[in-house]
């Protein structure tokens, strides 16, 4: 249309110089007869019937009266933009999460980079590869033009020039990892295939980190010599700060060729692969299907079989299907979840535009009257809406952006930092899904709320607005929302109730460690791992020498030390999280699944050091601890709970799986001694004894005394003294050993706490805005009722009834999904009853929280009801 | 453009019909033909001109395509289609009904108004 009126203002332009005006003059001219530009465009757009494209169109004076709304309504501004702010990241968490674990290494621009895993996809089990497997993968794939293994991340202590020794996470790769990433080095050279020989000399690449904090960013470290473990390496390169391949490494070594093995057997190591150019995912894994594995490889046990599957990377870490995270149902549901979440908070923020757009009906119904159409109107209150949307999801964004960045990871994860590979912080990639679901809410917040007010014969409303009312009748929508609002807070308030038990259970078992845990220092040791296995992945008899002669040396000198009380080893220590296990009877048949115990290897003195004795039968000696098949003792909590109190000694139980699954005697019963239990009654413990130095890594416990920490310096000096080459970790005292755990507690806690706040906040405002509304709307009503003799208390119940009815709907509905929170949280031991009070607790806590708002929000416009007079309802009618 | 008639009201598609009838012809070209078959008497609102257009098109009375002017430049051209040449008929019979009416009511003498 544009360039067809400017041909035709040109045209006119060359006729009148053709009749001699001069050029500026006569376009000016022909511009005044053409008239107005953009009113000729819309009367043109309006006669082919396309006016609404004028009304709808963007108009930075919505965007300025959305601002100023804003502004103007703090209130309504704060509820929304926060219910938004949270709403909007919350849809986006789950996809974003699988987006993050999809993305290929930052190494692999073109995605061709994938590891090889055995997966049970019945069972979830993962399981590695081993080297033999890799050598058979490297020979027969052709989908793959590199194939690459590697073992880590593990501690090794690195010592520098002065001694001393630092335990740096570290792999140990075949050079074709390095070319796969293709990294160039920062200083020398990477590995290479030389350096994976057997007799080879030992080198070690440096990680960036390392070589400026240890070495002070030598520029002469290359052929140098420092010792990792036990052996001198020659540095042959240092690699730059962003390469930290496989997960947060700083230190690599070749991974030696060992002996030529079969399949399934050698040293355990992840595979990773580059996809030849041009093949795909599907290729590979129809060529990794099409594979014969020996019949006795251990992933064609009958029991749990377990294919080979190509997967992106991330995916050797994560227990996730090949097909990713969006293939399982948890994954909708949860998207779902936060959808729907995203959407009561919009609806919610629906009814507070509503609330407010309708205060201004006068101002619409006026504009209406100066010609807007209804789809102006509306197009202006979703731009309304789309201001605030976009502020909150910005805001949301930035927030959360942020407090991912401030969140102790390592306090989390232990030692172990998360993946250099994974980046939970925002991107450019998050802009187009927050802009879509800021579309969506605006839409449900400011569109949905115009389109009701609107409808109908506006002007004709005007006459009902002067009257002091409206005109507009809240419809069985803001019911339906209302019984959302209290439905997710009774299900929200039940998981934070799940929670809080599960926290007051943790602390419970403070008191079932059964020792005094602030008395106690914990410290871990180990040895650095090229020490410990041989090429084919057996434990070195040396290596076993020394660890028991560090744990023999280490007992004798602490307890000489007079600070020191006792001394105990074992793999974990009560308060710490002992592995779990299946135990079944000797006697339980094949087929049953036996029950879940707590296990802990244990030093022979164990008991005695931790000041228990034992109650029935007798302690470990050392033979036992040597023995072919060793005996087990158990605590009572076995005793009651797996044997039914039966007598315990002499019975067997099998901690395998399998017929030929040794079956080892008991042969004591000791209390219980904490074995992070949060189950009220504790949970049942097999203890097995482990002799010195078969234990690795091991956990050193030491009674001290009041403030265990003060013994710190002086244990470091007794364990470098013993063997300076072992790894010592960060001493705990025992007590605060599950920080981490608690961390995340407190994390979740405080974001249910969030979560139950903005829901009971939303359905407040809803439930307010929508009392207040009807009350007012319903005051003729309420006037004649009060005219023809219906007491206060009649009016009152009429008035409420409404609520009642929604937080009674509301609250049913809560029930089954405070059912599902609650059964997310229940451990694996704890009993049916509780399930059953935490239950009707969350109900009957969700209910009392959502029927308060409810009744508050309803007492100021039932009182103002109350007051209206009969004649006034009248006169309100016009 | 001096000494000219403002178009009565509902006339101006007309016009346009009759103007696009004669042969594929432009916006501009419309104006221009309007002015040219009445003598120079007729002048017509250029901008509003293109309303009625869109509205004619909208009704499937003319089709529009784009195309080269006289001066090769890009330019919008309009032709009658089928439905719009029975309008034009309709509409060119039922006006010279109404102005010989009119004619004939106004060439009226007093003598018969009288009779």
């Amino acid at each position: 249309m544009r360039e067809e009126f400017r041909e035709h203002i040109r045209m006119r332009t060359e006729d009148l110089v053709r009749t001699g005006l001069t050029r500026s003059e006569a376009e000016r001219r022909a511009h005044r007869e053409f008239g107005h530009v953009e009113t000729h465009r819309a009367a043109a757009r309006a006669s082919r019937g396309l006016a609404w494209v004028d009304q709808i169109r963007f108009s930075w004076i919505d965007v300025k009266l959305g601002l100023r709304m804003m502004v103007k309504h703090p209130g309504l501004t704060l509820v929304a933009v926060f219910a938004l702010a949270v709403g909007i990241p919350t849809g986006m968490a789950p996809a974003h999460l699988a987006e993050a674990l999809d993305r290929p290494l930052p190494e692999d621009p073109d995605n061709r980079i994938r590891a090889i895993r055995f997966w049970n996809s019945g069972s979830g089990i993962l399981a590695l590869p081993t080297w033999g497997d890799f050598l058979l993968l490297r020979d027969e794939l052709e989908a793959f033009d590199l194939l690459g293994a590697y073992a880590g991340s593990e501690r090794y202590n690195v010592a520098s020039e002065d001694g001393r020794a630092t335990p740096v996470l570290g792999a140990e790769v075949t050079a074709s990892v390095f070319a796969m990433l293709g990294t160039p080095p920062l200083l020398g050279r990477t590995l290479d295939a030389a350096d994976e020989r057997p007799g080879a000399p030992d080198v070690v690449v440096l990680g960036h980190d390392l070589w400026h904090s240890r070495f002070g960013a030598d520029p002469g470290i290359v052929g140098t010599t420092l010792r990792v473990g036990r052996d001198p390496h020659t540095v042959v390169g240092v690699m730059p700060a962003d390469f930290r391949f496989p997960l947060d490494d700083r230190v690599w070594l070749p991974l030696r060729d060992g002996p030529s093995t079969e399949a399934g057997e050698g040293r355990q190591v992840r595979i990773v692969g580059r996809l030849a150019r041009g093949l795909d995912d599907r290729d590979a894994q129809a060529e990794l299907t099409a594979l014969q594995l020996p019949p006795t490889h251990p992933s064609r046990v009958s029991t749990d079989p377990r294919p080979l599957e190509v997967v992106p990377f991330s995916y050797t870490y994560v227990g996730l299907p090949r097909a990713g995270m969006s293939s399982l149902p948890e994954y909708h549901f949860m998207r779902l979840l936060g959808l729907v979440l995203l959407l009561v908070a919009c609806g919610n923020v629906a009814m507070l535009v509503f609330a407010r757009t309708a205060t201004r009906f006068r101002e619409l119904a006026v504009r209406s009257a100066l010609g807007a159409g209804r789809a102006r109107l509306v197009a202006q209150v979703f731009t309304e809406a789309l201001v605030l949307a976009v502020a909150s999801a910005g805001l949301g964004i930035f927030v959360v952006d942020r407090a991912v960045g401030a969140v102790p990871w390592h306090l989390i994860a232990g030692e172990m930092s998360i993946p250099y590979w994974v980046d939970l912080g925002a991107s450019a990639a998050v802009l187009p899904p927050a802009l879509a679901l800021a579309v969506v809410s605006a839409t449900v917040a400011g569109v949905l709320p115009a389109l009701f007010i609107t409808r109908g014969d506006i002007r004709g409303s005007i006459r009902a607005a002067e009257a002091g009312r409206s005109g507009i009748r809240f419809g069985g929508g803001t019911s339906a929302l209302i019984v959302a609002d209290v439905a997710l807070a009774v299900g929200v308030i039940g998981f934070g109730v799940g929670i809080a038990r599960h926290m007051t259970r943790i602390s419970a078992s403070d008191e079932m460690v059964g020792i005094p845990a602030r008395e106690y220092l914990a410290v871990e040791l180990r040895l650095s791992a090229n020490e410990l296995t041989e090429a084919d992945g057996t434990r070195t008899g040396e290596a076993v020498e020394r660890f028991a002669a560090l744990q023999e040396t280490l007992a004798e000198r602490l307890t000489a030390e007079p600070a020191v009380r006792s001394v105990v080893f074992a793999d974990a220590l009560p308060r710490m999280n002992h592995r779990s296990r299946r135990a079944r009877l000797d006697g339980e048949l094949e087929a049953e699944p036996g029950r879940w115990v707590r296990v802990a290897r244990v030093d022979i003195g164990f008991f005695d050091a931790l000041g228990h004795a034992v109650l029935a039968g007798r302690d470990f000696d050392r033979s036992d601890a040597e023995a072919e098949l060793p005996p087990v003792i158990v605590n009572t909590v076995f005793v009651e709970e797996v044997l039914g109190g039966e007598e315990p000694l002499g019975r067997r139980v099998r901690l395998a799986y399998g017929e030929d699954a040794p079956a080892h005697e008991i042969v004591g019963v000791v209390p219980h001694l904490g074995l992070n239990t949060v189950s009220r009654t504790g949970d049942p413990g097999v203890y097995i004894p482990g002799a010195p130095g078969t234990i690795h890594p091991i956990q050193l416990g030491m009674h001290i005394g009041p403030d265990p920490e003060r013994f710190v310096p002086r244990l470091r000096e007794i364990v470098a003294e013993s063997d300076p080459s072992a790894i010592v970790g960060t001493p705990v005292v025992l007590s605060r050993v599950q920080q981490g755990d608690w961390y995340i507690v407190i994390a979740i806690t405080a974001g249910l706490g969030l979560l139950v706040g903005i829901l009971l906040a939303l359905a407040a405002s809803g439930i307010y805005a929508i009392m207040s509304f009807s009350v007012s709307e319903r005051t003729r009503e309420i006037g004649i009722r009060a005219a023809l003799g219906a007491s206060r208390a009649e009016l009152a119940r009429t008035i409420l009834r409404r609520t009642a009815a929604q937080l009674a709907v509301g609250g049913l509905l809560g029930i089954p999904l405070a059912t599902f929170f609650l059964l997310q949280i229940q451990d694996q031991n704890a009993g049916s009853d509780a399930t059953t009070e935490s239950f009707v607790l969350a109900v009957g806590l969700g209910l009392a929280a959502t029927g308060a708002v409810a009744l508050f929000s309803c007492v100021a416009p039932t009182r103002r009801a109350l007051r209206i007079e009969a004649n006034e309802a009248l006169r309100a009618e016009g | 453009m001096t000494d000219q008639a403002d178009i009565l009201p509902g006339t101006l598609d007309l016009l346009i019909l009759k103007a696009v009838s004669l042969g594929e012809v432009h916006g501009y070209g419309v104006l221009l033909r309007i002015e040219e078959i009445s003598g120079g008497a007729l002048s017509i609102q250029q901008g509003a001109l293109y309303p009625a257009l869109y509205r004619l098109e909208h009704q499937g009375l003319i089709r529009s395509e784009w195309g080269k002017s006289e001066n090769n430049r890009r330019a919008k051209f309009y032709r009658l289609t089928g439905d719009g040449r029975t309008r034009f008929a309709e509409e060119e019979a039922s006006w010279s009904r109404l102005s010989d009416a009119i004619g004939l009511a106004l060439s009226a003498r007093p003598r018969e108004a009288e009779s």
